[in-house]
């Protein structure tokens, strides 16, 4: 009798059911599109900020500070280098997925024709990498320098022979000696010589502008270097640093073990700084502070900017629910006036009163859901290029949303049609 | 004027006798409104909030020199052609070689106040230099050289000329007290750092410097515009952007902004639909009294213009409500987000009450009209 009733009540008054569904189903679908969109937007946000290029860079332990002040000086390098045989090491660190991009350098100085001295620098391009995990990855500058402008010509690409001599220039040593794309270009190291053909001239709005990038082997080749790299940059997705990851940064040796733990599984920056060292002998992994530090700003910004904005839409959402269901309850006051004038419990009304009320709230909850994970996925595709990741609380989040939404709205309104008296609301009088 | 004075009066008596009920609808409209003024607020205000956290990242733009070099008054003349409001920072360097513990060593003199601005993002344990005699060493050096925070520092300067009236070139020695160790996780930290003043009481010469680092807060195509003014009417400078940082602002920024347009849209969508529903039950509600209306002879035309204008009238109040509180709430947002407050747009509240009034206008239409053209004997009884 008690689903009869309630199949009754849906199949006669479908209209207005199907109203509540709707409108529930529009609460939802916001709630879920919105927490979907909050939860993701950290990461999405972070893949962007990595066209600012490497947030940690990796030097050799005997410090690279001789070697840059000597430069001032005119001299050459001091001997300390990493090992080129090493960098695969870094895709196999706890944090290995976090890593994105990165790339080795080394720098040489060598004479052109005219007797005045260049900065030639060793890097990876296009480096292709089979990783033992089975993953696939293009690394190197041609993503660790995004907002480099390619006047003429096209990137490097050195997959086709890594030990051609090619060339990429900067604008500024372009213009001086009058070179285009095509045009090879003498350069004396001191342990040889080479002819690089220039594929490639760009503007990359700083110092770079006066220098020549050429794969690794041509430039180690040119000193001497076999098999040596000056620096490694390397481009991660981080959290940002809280207070823990401050001190691990100073001294991992002070904290306790379950700090550790949760540092080293944590991705601060600095634990896959500690992470690197671990794998590139003798090595000193740093943030670049202009970089790491700056990313944790416009992340922490943008997840508040997005938990409010989501705040707002569920108070929104949960009021417009709310509504509509006390509003639907209210309006069927002579029904329930009837049913208590032949005799109806109040618990009995109350339980059927809801029971549909449900049905109507998880039908629409459950369209609602779904709507809303599309309303998400439209939003990633605009905006970032990819879709927003299914986050797993989101279901129970909306779940429980959307009950509480529901009971606050029916209970008072019903509570409110069962203290009147039943001869009263049949007669229409209020 | 008698008519219009009735007219009134039926409107707000409907609405305060059946008060509870019209303020649930007063309040969801609010919310639509709410929704409305305070996330277009915060769309519009998000570029520039967020752009000074893009200053995070430094200095933007660098002026260096034509020829050789160039004073403080070449970079004030460039900085004046920028309007006020977008500079952030400036800080003008001059680098020279010294020697520190008989090594070599390079030394930057910049404006300290100018170079905490253009370099938030440098890490400074211990103190900032704030009076002249202080210096701040960077971490590699001060790892090399073990030194200290509070130690005295002999930094030791050879002019290239010998002074007049003495035969042999003697060096110039300065003392300094260590305030402070620079750690940025680049070349920062091989560097010493001290007044510009300073440095010119060790060099003994003034007024050139080596370059100036701006940061500027606008677009990419605002900064270059600032650059090539810059370039072509301060004769000794050369004013540059530095791509890194420009070039990848602006692809951050307009995807964080299509983000916030997008997340906007779809909420609004989403409420004014709901408050388009709420109102539509409102009206559905009463088609017993539109019934009644027309059985004591009412024209469609007049029930139509009476529940129209309440709740047009429930609309207007929602919207007024509403832009208020979306004020607030943006207000909040940015407070607590970004710490600084956000400017009021009058221009908004007109167009919050207008939509208020249009959404709930149209969205009751339709039950009416259903409502009256249904014979008003079915109505009353109910069917």
């Amino acid at each position: 009798m008690f689903f009869r009733m309630i199949k009754g009540t849906l199949l006669r008054q479908w209209k207005k059911m199907l109203m509540i569904a709707f409108t529930i189903a529009l609460g939802a679908s916001l709630a879920a599109a919105m927490l979907s969109v909050m939860f993701d937007v950290g990461d999405k946000v972070n893949q962007e900020l990595k066209t600012y290029g490497a947030n940690i860079t990796v030097v050799p332990k005997a410090s690279s500070v001789l070697n840059e002040l000597y430069e001032v000086e005119g001299g050459e390098s001091t001997g300390a280098y990493l090992r080129e045989d090493e960098l695969g090491k870094i895709k196999t660190i706890f944090w290995a997925f976090n890593i994105v991009d990165y790339a080795p350098f080394v720098n040489v100085s060598g004479e052109l024709d005219d007797g005045s001295e260049v900065r030639v620098v060793g890097s990876w391009f296009n480096h292709h990498m089979s990783l033992p995990t089975g993953e696939e990855l293009d690394a190197g500058i041609a993503g660790l320098r995004s907002w480099w402008e390619i006047e003429s010509g096209e990137w490097l690409d050195e997959q086709a022979d890594e030990n051609a001599e090619i060339a990429m220039i900067g604008t500024a040593l372009a213009k001086k000696l009058n070179l285009s794309v095509g045009n090879t270009l003498h350069v004396k190291g001191s342990a040889g010589d080479k002819n690089f053909r220039i594929v490639g001239i760009f503007d990359a709005g700083g110092e770079e502008d006066d220098q020549i990038f050429a794969p690794l082997n041509p430039v180690q080749a040119l000193a001497n270097l076999d098999g040596c790299i000056d620096s490694i940059e390397v481009s991660a997705l981080t959290t940002p640093d809280n207070e823990l990851a401050e001190r691990a940064a100073k001294d991992p040796s002070s904290l306790t073990v379950s700090q550790y733990e949760i540092w080293y599984c944590t991705a601060y920056a600095s634990s896959i700084c500690y992470q690197i060292q671990e794998v590139i002998t003798d090595s000193v992994a740093s943030p670049v502070r202009q970089v790491a530090d700056s990313e944790g700003a416009i992340l922490e910004k943008t997840q508040l900017l997005m938990i409010l904005i989501t705040i707002l839409s569920l108070i929104g959402a949960a009021l417009g629910i709310c509504n509509l269901v006390t509003a639907s309850v209210m309006e069927r006051s002579s029904e329930i006036g009837l049913m208590k004038a032949i005799g109806a419990q109040n618990g009995a009304i109350s339980g059927l009163v809801l029971t549909e009320i449900f049905i109507t709230a998880i039908f629409g909850g459950l369209i609602g859901f779904f709507a809303g994970f599309g309303f998400a996925q439209i939003i990633g595709h605009t905006v970032f290029g990819s879709s927003i990741a299914m986050t797993p609380v989101v279901i129970p989040i909306v779940a429980i949303l959307v009950i509480l939404v529901t009971l606050a709205g029916s209970i008072p309104a019903i509570r409110m049609l069962l203290r009147l008296r039943p001869a009263e609301v049949l007669h229409g009088g209020h | 004027m008698k008519k219009r004075q009735m007219y009134f009066r039926m409107i707000t008596a409907s609405l305060m006798r059946r008060r509870s009920r019209m303020l649930v609808a007063l309040l969801s409209i609010a919310i639509g409104a709410t929704v409305l003024s305070g996330l277009v607020t915060i769309y519009y205000d998000v570029p520039r909030q967020m752009g000074a956290q893009f200053r995070n990242y430094g200095a933007n733009m660098i002026f260096t020199a034509k020829d050789e070099k160039f004073t403080l008054a070449d970079v004030q003349q460039g900085v004046s052609l920028i309007d006020a409001d977008a500079v952030v920072g400036v800080a003008p360097y001059r680098y020279e070689n010294v020697r520190i513990h008989e090594s070599p060593v390079v030394v930057a003199g910049t404006d300290i106040n100018g170079a905490q601005k253009t370099s938030p993002y440098w890490h400074i344990e211990g103190e900032w230099p704030s009076a002249d005699g202080q210096i701040l060493v960077g971490a590699s050096l001060a790892e090399n050289f073990r030194l200290r925070i509070g130690e005295t520092l002999e930094v030791s300067y050879t002019p290239s000329e010998a002074q007049e009236g003495q035969e042999t070139i003697l060096d110039n020695i300065l003392e300094f007290e260590i305030t402070g160790i620079l750690d940025t996780g680049g070349s920062e930290e091989d560097y010493l750092y001290i007044s510009l003043a300073d440095l010119e009481a060790l060099t003994e010469e003034s007024g050139s410097i080596d370059i100036a680092e701006l940061s500027i807060s606008g677009g990419a195509d605002e900064l270059s515009a600032y650059a090539d003014t810059i370039s072509n009417s301060v004769s000794a400078v050369n004013a540059r952007l530095v791509k890194r940082v420009t070039a990848s602002e602006t692809t951050v920024l307009s995807k964080l902004q299509a983000l916030v347009l997008l997340v906007t849209v779809v909420v609004l969508a989403l409420t004014m639909i709901c408050v388009a529903t709420t109102m539509t039950a409102v009206v559905t509600e009463r088609r017993k009294e539109i019934g009644l209306r027309k059985a004591i002879g009412a024209s469609d035309s007049s029930i139509i213009k009476e529940f129209l204008g309440e709740s047009m009238l429930l609309g207007g109040l929602g919207g007024i409500l509403g832009s208020v509180l979306g004020f607030v709430f943006a207000q909040q947002v940015s407070i607590h987000v970004f710490s600084s407050t956000i400017s009021f747009m009058p221009a908004l509240v007109p167009i919050t009450i207008l939509v208020s009034i249009l959404v709930t206008g149209l969205s009751s239409l339709m039950p009416i009209r259903s409502a009256t053209e249904v014979d008003p004997a079915l109505v009353l009884k109910g069917e």
